[in-house]
């Protein structure tokens, strides 16, 4: 009996974890490098950006600086080096702590990620440059 | 002494004293193994672009100039070649990661094509580094072109 719970909570957890597809996020897979193909952005990750990001990095946005600079929605558009750039880019800023940047601390506060949302991020981001990125 | 004159000497003094403030320039690396050009076969006008409009202050090769010397100049020539330098340095273009090479030459052909850089305070100094709607065309084509190669 004890076996099987902790079976079911394993699953349960797993769960958690599984990545979905979200059309708003859709950076091709190495292996496809296709425009159609769509990398699943680990949930968690995207409710990081959905809170801390999207505001602004979108085509939508009114914020031509930030829309000029990154769009979620438009990344699988781009070239597979300007990808990589771009999320070499993310976890550069969010490191340093350019971004989110003072306006948005100052308007938002609520929405500013956690230092552990932060760390998420920047992970995220950079796992998913080097996996986009050819050897040396 | 008369009022004017006063403030004249003052004014002179006052730029002779600031002429002793220590302003430590960024010192001048001509021969840099990592550095872009050396170790890649760029194009002649793309060469010619980077020497004449990036590398006075995105590399360790700066050319300093004679108001350089003098200080308040002095001052914002030594900040903008430590920011830029900072910032972008081709002198070690190399030792970064392709990561980091992808990542800056998104921004390179971001602040080129927009007309940011060079900088207008440098263009103001450097005639010759300004460039044309083509050049700059020339140069982003060809570090998109460069980028996309070291993806294959």
């Amino acid at each position: 009996m004890k076996k099987y719970s902790i079976l079911i909570i394993v699953i349960a957890m797993g769960f958690m974890f599984v990545n979905f597809n979200i059309e708003e996020i859709n950076i091709p897979q190495e292996e496809v490098k296709t425009d159609s193909a769509i990398y699943y952005v680990p949930a968690d990750v995207l409710q990081i950006i959905d809170k801390s990001c999207y505001g602004c990095h979108n085509s939508e946005s009114k914020n031509i600086k930030g829309k000029g600079k990154l769009k979620f929605d438009k990344m699988s558009e781009l070239k597979l080096y300007k990808q990589v750039g771009k999320l070499t880019d993310i976890a550069d800023v969010v490191k340093s702590g350019d971004m989110p940047n003072k306006k948005f601390k100052k308007n938002y506060p609520d929405r500013m990620p956690t230092d552990e949302e932060q760390e998420r991020l920047i992970s995220w981001a950079t796992d998913l440059a080097k996996q986009l990125t050819p050897p040396e | 002494m008369n009022k004017k004159r006063l403030t004249w000497l003052i004014i002179i003094l006052l730029i002779v004293i600031i002429q002793f403030i220590p302003n430590r320039k960024p010192e001048v690396i001509l021969s840099n193994e990592n550095d872009l050009i050396y170790n890649n076969k760029l194009p002649e006008s793309v060469e010619n672009i980077l020497r004449t409009s990036c590398y006075d202050c995105h590399s360790n090769e700066s050319k300093y100039p004679w108001y350089s010397y003098i200080a308040p100049v002095s001052w914002l020539v030594v900040r903008d070649i430590k920011v830029g330098r900072e910032e972008l340095n081709f002198s070690e273009w190399e030792s970064q990661s392709k990561m980091d090479k992808a990542k800056n030459i998104d921004k390179i052909i971001d602040e080129v094509s927009e007309g940011n850089m060079p900088m207008p305070i440098y263009t103001l100094m450097h005639s010759e580094a300004k460039l044309s709607e083509d050049a700059r065309q020339q140069f982003a084509d060809w570090a998109d072109n460069y980028a996309e190669s070291l993806f294959e």
